[in-house]
C-alpha cells in the first residue's frame, strides 16, 4: 500500500493527489489513512522512506559496482521509469523539500547515498577524480534521467557518445574503448 | 468557521461566529504531541459521519458537534465543503476535528510544522 502510494505521488506530485484520489486508487478506507498515518503527509513521508529504502539505495548499491563511471550512468538511465524510486525523489526535491524540513533531510539522504555510489563508481585506480566530481556526477546522473522521462532519447546518447570523452570528469572513462 | 493556531506546545482551536452555537463548544486546547497531523480534505463531507451526539446537522448546510464513530468521537465544525481540513488526534477527548478554516493550505501547513517529528 505505501508502495503504490510512492507510485501514485511519483505519477502525480503531492499537490496533484487528493485525499479522495488516495481513497480510490489505494483501496484504502478514509478512517484507515487518517488512523495509520494521521495525514496525507504522514502518508507521503512514509512513502518516500520507503522509496528511498527499496528504490533508490538498491540503485546506489548497483551503481556504486560498476565497473566505471559511465557503466554507473547507464544503470542510473536503465532503471524502470516511475516506481519509487528516482522519479519521487526528483519530484520531492523540487515540490516539497523546499517546504518541508523532513522531506529535505530524506532527499539528502539519497543525494548522499547516490554520491557515494557515483564516487565508488568512479574507482580508485585511475587518476584521482577533482574534488567535487562524484556531486557532479549525480547532477548529471539526475538530469539525464530527468530528460529521458520526458521523453528525450539525447539522455541515452549523451551517456554512450559524450561522457566517455570526459575523463577528466569521469576519469574511468578513459577505460572506455 | 474555526480559527487554528498554536501557543507554546498546544494546538488551538476556536469556533467563531454561529458554528459555536451550532456546535455547542467554542475553544479546544489540545497539546501538540497529541496532534498526529493535519490534512485538507473536501471530500471528507461525502463519508458517513457517524451518530450525533450533541450539536447541529442540517444534511449539506451545516454540520457541527460531536458524532460518535467506530473509531471514537469525532468533531465538526463545516458550513463550506471546500474549507475543510481534518485533525487527527491521538489520546483526547476526541479522535478527529472536522473544521472549515478560511485558508486550508496554510493551516494545514502550519499544523504540521509545528507537530514533532515522525
Amino acid at each position: 500500500m505505501v508502495q503504490s502510494a510512492a507510485e501514485l505521488f511519483a505519477e502525480r506530485s503531492y499537490d496533484g493527489i487528493s485525499i479522495d484520489d488516495l481513497v480510490t486508487h489505494l483501496g484504502l478506507h478514509r478512517n484507515s489513512l487518517y488512523k495509520t498515518f494521521g495525514s496525507k503527509r504522514g502518508l507521503y513521508l512514509a512513502a518516500l522512506r520507503w522509496s528511498l529504502d527499496q528504490g533508490v539505495t538498491p540503485l546506489a548499491d548497483r551503481i556504486a559496482h560498476a565497473p566505471d563511471a559511465v557503466e554507473g550512468l547507464r544503470i542510473a538511465l536503465a532503471a524502470p521509469v516511475g516506481g519509487a524510486g528516482l522519479e519521487l525523489l526528483l519530484l520531492a526535491s523540487v515540490e516539497r523539500a523546499p517546504v518541508d524540513t523532513e522531506v529535505a533531510e530524506i532527499v539528502d539522504r539519497a543525494f548522499a547515498a547516490l554520491d557515494s555510489a557515483t564516487a565508488a563508481a568512479m574507482g580508485t585506480d585511475g587518476p584521482a577524480p577533482p574534488p567535487g566530481a562524484a556531486v557532479a556526477l549525480t547532477a548529471l546522473l539526475l538530469g539525464l534521467r530527468l530528460r529521458t522521462r520526458s521523453g528525450d532519447p539525447a539522455a541515452a546518447d549523451a551517456v554512450n557518445d559524450a561522457c566517455p570523452r570526459w575523463p577528466s570528469v569521469l576519469p574511468s572513462a578513459a577505460r572506455q574503448p | 468557521m474555526a480559527r487554528v493556531s498554536i501557543e507554546a506546545d498546544q494546538l488551538i482551536v476556536e469556533i467563531e461566529g454561529l458554528g459555536k452555537l451550532w456546535a455547542l463548544k467554542s475553544r479546544l486546547v489540545i497539546p501538540l504531541a497529541h496532534v498526529r497531523g493535519a490534512t485538507a480534505d473536501p471530500g471528507i463531507v461525502k463519508e458517513p459521519k457517524g451518530l450525533r451526539s450533541p450539536g447541529t446537522h442540517f444534511p449539506g448546510v451545516i454540520t457541527s458537534g460531536t458524532y460518535r464513530t467506530k473509531e471514537g468521537q469525532v468533531f465538526w465544525d463545516v458550513r463550506d465543503a471546500a474549507k475543510v481540513i481534518v485533525i487527527e488526534l491521538t489520546d483526547e477527548r476526541y479522535t478527529r476535528l472536522v473544521l472549515q478554516v478560511a485558508d486550508p493550505r496554510t493551516t494545514v501547513a502550519l499544523v504540521e510544522a509545528a507537530i514533532p517529528t515522525r
